[in-house]
């Protein structure tokens, strides 16, 4: 209790800018260049490795490493910048680069000679706000389904094929409740990017041009409605048994038989249970139209203040071009986002069933949708959070969405 | 003299100093800042900008907020007597005369020692899960609870469960204010024929009201500033307070909003309202001890 005061006045101390200190430079004519990513022990060592090779390469600059897993690496992210203390060059959400870009903290690379001629074609492009590149993505992941085949052929049901429509799915997951082990799905209506693919597969989207919600309180009270209905009528695991294992997801303990995730969970999970999972298609209302994208699984971005933007530029060229460091990460980032990475990069296990399911589904992808509007990622909590207490039965429908709106509105304007 | 008397001035302050630093630049400076702060617009990016009452005025209207309010009362209505009368009966009978008692009194202590720490909490979740050792105890005398962590009716009482276990604080402070007791006023007693029962209500009691005022001011103040426990137990999907909002104690909503959501001049303007909450509870608590709390030698 009293650590976290501690923690709360420090950081007031930070954010009031008393201890914002300058950048360093050795003398000699050497550069010395802060990163930051967030990520756990495995990827330091990968990337130290290839911070190795691009020192090697490029003898004149110094790269000063540092992570923390990615709660404390956002929380520690805005009160540097807000001291005018943001590392050079920074790993760089999806979900955050237009709330940072937008506060003029991210360097334009194109202003730089950054080198983003390999990327796929997927992926031209998608760093953009406003015709400015703020981030350079380094790897891609797309929404799929997570099932494990023995549970499935437990209740007597087929694996699911592409084409499966909501419907069949639906059906799916009730004959696994009644004849299977295991539930059999958890409420991914709680969770908002199978809103979002919904949405899309209807032609719509989750936020409009100006940074608004894109879809209306009926859609989502549609949505929810659905979602609540399957909780009570067993197709879908009951939250409190969610909240118990968390953080570990309920399929990899064998409560569920499918669930629907980012692909780049996949060799998470495999590392976490010994049931053979596989990776399969998400459902449509309409053949064809998956509503699917690929979406920078992170991406690379330069402060706006850095003293070297074009050492900066230099080390992410290096860091999504370099076939060795493609070779070094696999799929550690996602699916490698140039082409000599993804041809460099050696898949095995997990990886390569991620990387097969990708390129199997890469003629059904549309266009990734722009960068999410500030407040996305508030939104994105609320949404969870709020259909977390109709699934406990605490909000009845209508009154959640109202909720939801009222608190969505209030952070996208903000 | 005067002289000396000065440079004892100067050495006494000199020797000051690194507190007084730490006092003026880690504590009265970030205060005044948040103060300032809690009047403007602030996330950590731009400037903050002056909104004079407005965060204060938006708490009112945030069911968040009010349900973290109806939270941590809760919380600390039924946390802090649960954990005085433990201590307090524990403190009692390691008073007794017994052999042994000073191995006692060092392992009813002990839990606190390891304090509001993460690995604790983290324990605290795996033997209130399904299944688990409090659900199969439960079960066994015909009390089917299921795990108490993702039950929104049972996560609050599991978390006031581990404030009460750590009683060891407040006990210690209750047993050195017991052994303070002069034992004549309990012979006295006896030789006027009061029972044991009456000997406590008419002597201990009284005699212990000052260690107990102490004790329920600390435990009352803490109890309203509880994050760690709740904060590693029940963060969940959606950010802290988990399950269905039943933990979203008052600290974790201030960091939530804070650090989450990057609202600092909101989380500045809760964190000033706790305090003048706590203040002002402070304040009618000082209040009524005059009633009830008795110094000796004072008058009655």
């Amino acid at each position: 209790m009293r650590r976290f005061g501690t923690a709360l006045a420090a950081a007031i101390l930070l954010a009031a800018g008393l201890t914002a200190c300058g950048g360093d430079d050795d003398a000699g004519g050497t550069v010395t260049l802060r990163f930051s990513w967030w990520g756990n022990a495995d990827r330091a060592a990968l990337m130290q490795q290839s911070i190795d090779l691009f020192q090697a390469a490029n003898p004149t600059i110094k790269v000063t490493p540092s992570f923390q897993e990615f709660e404390a690496y956002w929380q520690k992210m805005a009160t540097e910048t807000a001291g005018g203390n943001a590392p050079d060059v920074l790993q760089m959400d999806f979900a955050y680069l237009r709330e940072y870009a937008d506060r003029n903290v991210l360097l334009d690379l194109k202003k730089t000679d950054v080198n983003v001629g390999d990327l796929i074609p997927a992926f031209q492009g998608v760093g953009e706000v406003d015709g400015a590149l703020y981030g350079v993505p380094t790897g891609g992941n797309t929404w799929c389904m997570f099932y494990n085949p023995a549970l499935l052929k437990d209740a007597g049901v087929e694996e699911p094929k592409d084409g499966i429509t909501w419907d069949q799915y639906h059906a799916l997951l009730d004959t696994v409740s009644k004849k299977g082990k295991t539930y059999g799905g958890s409420n991914y209506r709680s969770v908002i990017y199978s809103f979002e693919s919904w949405l899309l597969q209807q032609g719509g989207r989750l936020y409009t041009e100006d940074g608004t919600l894109g879809f209306t309180r009926d859609q989502l009270i549609a949505y929810w409605t659905v979602g609540k209905q399957y909780i009570d009528d067993g197709r879908f695991i009951p939250a409190e048994k969610v909240a118990q294992i968390e953080p570990a997801s309920p399929i990899v303990k064998d409560l569920i038989a499918t669930e629907f995730r980012w692909d780049n969970f996949f060799a998470r999970y495999a590392g976490e249970t010994d049931a053979e999972l596989k990776i399969g298609p998400v459902p449509v209302i309409t053949p064809g139209a998956t509503g699917q994208y690929l979406k920078p699984a992170m991406l690379l971005s330069a402060s706006a203040r850095t003293d070297h933007p074009e050492e900066s530029a230099k080390l992410i060229s290096f860091l999504i071009n370099d076939p060795q460091v493609g070779r070094i990460f696999g799929s550690n980032r996602g699916i490698p986002a140039t082409n000599a990475q993804r041809k460099a990069a050696v898949l095995e296990g997990p990886a390569a069933a991620i990387a097969a399911y990708e390129e199997a589904i890469a003629p059904l992808l549309q266009q990734a949708p722009p960068a999410p509007p500030k407040g996305a990622g508030t939104v994105e909590a609320a949404f969870l959070r709020i259909a977390d207490e109709i699934s406990y039965g605490r909000s009845a429908v209508p009154d959640a969405v109202d909720a939801f709106f009222a608190e969505a509105e209030d952070a996208l304007a903000g | 003299m005067t002289r000396t008397r000065h440079g004892d001035a100067g050495a006494g302050l000199l020797f000051l100093t690194p507190w007084l630093l730490g006092m003026l630049l880690l504590t009265i400076g970030p205060m005044l800042a948040s103060l300032y702060l809690s009047f403007t617009d602030y996330n950590l990016f731009d400037a903050p900008e002056w909104i004079g009452l407005e965060n204060y005025r938006r708490m009112f209207d945030d069911p968040r907020y009010l349900q973290s309010v109806r939270v941590t009362g809760g919380y600390v209505a039924l946390a802090v007597p649960l954990k005085m009368l433990a201590a307090l009966g524990v403190a009692l009978l390691l008073n007794q005369p017994r052999r042994g008692q000073g191995l006692y009194r060092s392992a009813f202590y002990a839990p606190s020692l390891i304090g509001a720490s993460v690995s604790l909490s983290l324990v605290w979740k795996s033997i209130f899960s399904d299944g688990a050792i409090v659900d199969r105890g439960l079960g066994a005398i015909g009390l089917h609870t299921g795990g108490w962590v993702g039950r929104p009716q049972w996560s609050l009482p599991m978390l006031v469960l581990l404030a009460a276990w750590q009683f060891g604080g407040p006990m210690v402070i209750f047993l050195a204010g017991l052994k303070q007791i002069p034992a004549e006023l309990y012979e006295a007693a006896a030789v006027d024929g009061a029972g044991p029962w009456r000997r406590f209500r008419a002597v201990t009691l009284p005699m212990l009201s000052p260690v107990i005022f102490f004790n329920l001011l600390l435990e009352i103040i803490g109890a309203f500033q509880v994050f760690t426990s709740a904060f590693v137990i029940a963060t969940g999907v959606g950010g802290g307070g988990g399950p269905a909002g039943s933990t979203l104690v008052y600290t974790v909503y201030l960091y939530d909003k804070g650090f989450s959501d990057f609202r600092m001049g909101y989380a500045s303007a809760m964190a000033w309202m706790l305090v003048l909450g706590v203040g002002l509870i402070t304040a009618l608590l000082f209040r009524t001890s005059r009633v009830w709390v008795h110094y000796a030698g004072e008058k009655p």
